[in-house]
């Protein structure tokens, strides 16, 4: 008999999700993480007395809680965690912000159908159309991939308001370059424009600690510094894990989270691990700025999404940092958070970035590059909010290279493969696949991708 | 276990699976998803711990006799006669 019936690899979202299925129904369950800390992509550090989250601007897929089948308080359900008890804090607002029009949006629809009807007046009926079918969609069913700046061609008239609603929805989940899925982009949409962003009423630490917390109350059991060098195999079958210091875990079934490419790496699973790499890669900066020096009507929304130019460059840059468009987070602009302007106010920057550069950038060329795209996404950024960058009294950012040593996303790429397997199936009847690449999208649909596999395919 | 007790556990589990259950006026021979606005995720969950109680295994097309609060206690009645 194995020692475990399941072995997860990965203590982030979709993995701690998909062990407190395993672990709620008795199952003998076991999670291996690479690093000291829960959460992969999204985690959270110190420095200097400020806990600073490493991948949390918000959570989509807002839900008040009487919306029983809303993916936020299904997930709940799903996990046995107290809906009730756990408090969220909508959004002040957002904006995408284009040289000739913007456009407003809340976790009320109504705004940004108010916003396109004077901007857009021509495509108002049309987008509330595509509203309607985007609600009907079923983006969970196998399909093969469609266009969906093709499906937005055909609806929408005018591709500046295309380009657009695009900003947010790729730059919040896409892995592909220029185009995306219309199952993802329904996903998305949903996620985004008809649920919308909201926060815990803490940090990321709580939110993890909560799931960690009801994981090993259902005796679930979490291995931290336990990295995964090879899936083993025997007779057609998955047969458990080794670590990295030798040790060997047996398991009936094992679940990966690292990825298509990475479990490829370790399993012996013979594909185009290129293929499976995505190109979207990011630059994020965190700066901590006095509330004073921040004194543009655009710093109390929540997240502003930008473009300097009319038209969408959604692709990886020929340069370290794309600092024409991004996004711009402030993580403390959300409805019932203590207010304290004697604590600097927390701003986000996040910008496309070129993977290869970075990796080919020496030790020493490294700093200087990294100081140069801080530089850039800081005067690009304050075009939008006015110029901060005097006064900044904390200043951090991570690239493509933290990405991919921190996380087990190959080449930075945070949204993960391009081509998702939806099923979580691999080449082994025993060895699945969840989070990321099977392509749910953000924090709750992380967790929900965990929760689907288990039930799907492990709960037998 | 008897009827009423049957009928007992699986109001429990219900409860346990969502804490917003509202039994009130809760007609036995109308489905229960329709009822408490369940869903499939959720019922998986009514079976599952199910499974994990008392070692009942149901299996997926005989999910539809848990439709109602009565056609549950029906299928469940012999199978838990000695639980």
């Amino acid at each position: 008999m194995a020692e475990f019936q399941l072995v997860i690899i990965g203590a982030g979202l979709s993995g701690l999700a998909a062990g407190i299925r395993s672990a709620r129904f008795g199952q003998k369950t076991l999670i291996v993480e690479q690093h000291t800390l829960p959460g992969g992509l999204n985690s959270y550090y110190r420095r200097q007395g400020f806990l600073l989250e490493t991948g949390l601007h918000a959570m989509t897929n807002f839900a008040p809680r009487s919306e029983k089948h809303a993916p936020l308080n299904r997930l709940f359900r799903q996990l046995k965690l107290s809906r009730k008890s756990f408090i969220t804090r909508e959004q002040f607002g957002s904006e995408i912000i284009f040289p000739d029009r913007s456009l407003k949006f809340s976790n009320d629809l109504e705004l940004l159908c108010t916003e396109i009807a004077s901007s857009f007046p021509a495509c108002i009926d049309s987008f509330q159309a595509l509203v309607q079918e985007v609600e009907r969609y079923d983006p969970f069913v196998e399909a093969s991939w469609k266009s969906t700046r093709q499906f937005l061609q055909e609806r929408l008239s005018d591709p500046l308001l295309i380009d657009m609603l695009l900003l947010p929805l790729m730059v919040y989940g896409n892995a592909e370059e220029h185009d995306m899925d219309l199952g993802q982009f329904a996903i998305m949409f949903r996620a985004l424009f008809l649920e919308g962003f909201f926060r815990p009423e803490h940090t990321i630490r709580e939110l993890l600690s909560m799931l960690t917390s009801q994981y090993e109350k259902f005796e679930g059991a979490l291995r931290f510094k336990a990295p995964v060098t090879k899936i083993l195999r025997a007779g057609g079958r998955v047969a458990g894990i080794r670590l990295a210091n030798g040790e060997e875990i047996t398991a009936d079934a094992v679940l990966s989270t690292i990825g298509i490419p990475g479990t490829a790496r370790i399993s012996g699973w013979p594909l185009d691990q290129k293929k499976y790499i995505g190109r979207m890669s990011f630059m994020e900066t965190i700066t901590m700025v006095p509330h004073a020096s921040l004194d543009s009507p655009r710093c109390s929304q929540t997240i502003l999404f930008y473009n300097h130019n009319n038209v969408l460059s959604y692709r990886r840059p020929q340069a370290p940092i794309d600092a024409s468009w991004g996004v711009i987070c402030f993580p403390d602009n959300f409805e019932g958070l203590p207010i304290d302007t004697d604590v600097p106010l927390q701003v986000r920057i996040t910008n496309a970035a070129n993977y290869e550069l970075w990796k080919q950038a020496g030790s020493s060329q490294y700093r200087q590059l990294k100081e140069e795209a801080g530089r850039k996404s800081a005067e690009a950024a304050g075009k939008i909010i006015g110029n901060y960058r005097q006064d900044v009294v904390y200043h951090d950012s991570f690239t493509p290279m933290t990405i991919e040593r921190y996380t087990s996303k190959l080449e930075g790429a945070v949204y993960g493969s391009p081509i998702k397997i939806k099923s979580g199936a691999t080449p082994w009847e025993n060895l699945f696949i969840a989070g990321t690449d099977q392509g749910y999208l953000g924090i709750v649909g992380a967790m929900l991708s965990g929760v689907t596999i288990v039930n799907q395919h492990l709960l037998g | 276990m008897t009827r009423d007790e049957i009928k007992d556990v699986i109001l429990e589990i219900i409860e346990d699976i969502d804490e917003d259950a509202e039994f009130d006026g809760l007609d036995a021979d109308k489905p229960l998803r329709d009822q408490l606005d369940l869903d499939s995720m959720d019922f998986l969950d009514i079976v599952m711990e199910l499974r994990k109680r008392y070692q009942l295994q149901i299996p997926e097309e005989e999910y539809p006799e848990l439709a109602t609060l009565n056609s549950c206690v029906n299928y469940l009645e012999p199978k838990l006669k000695e639980a």
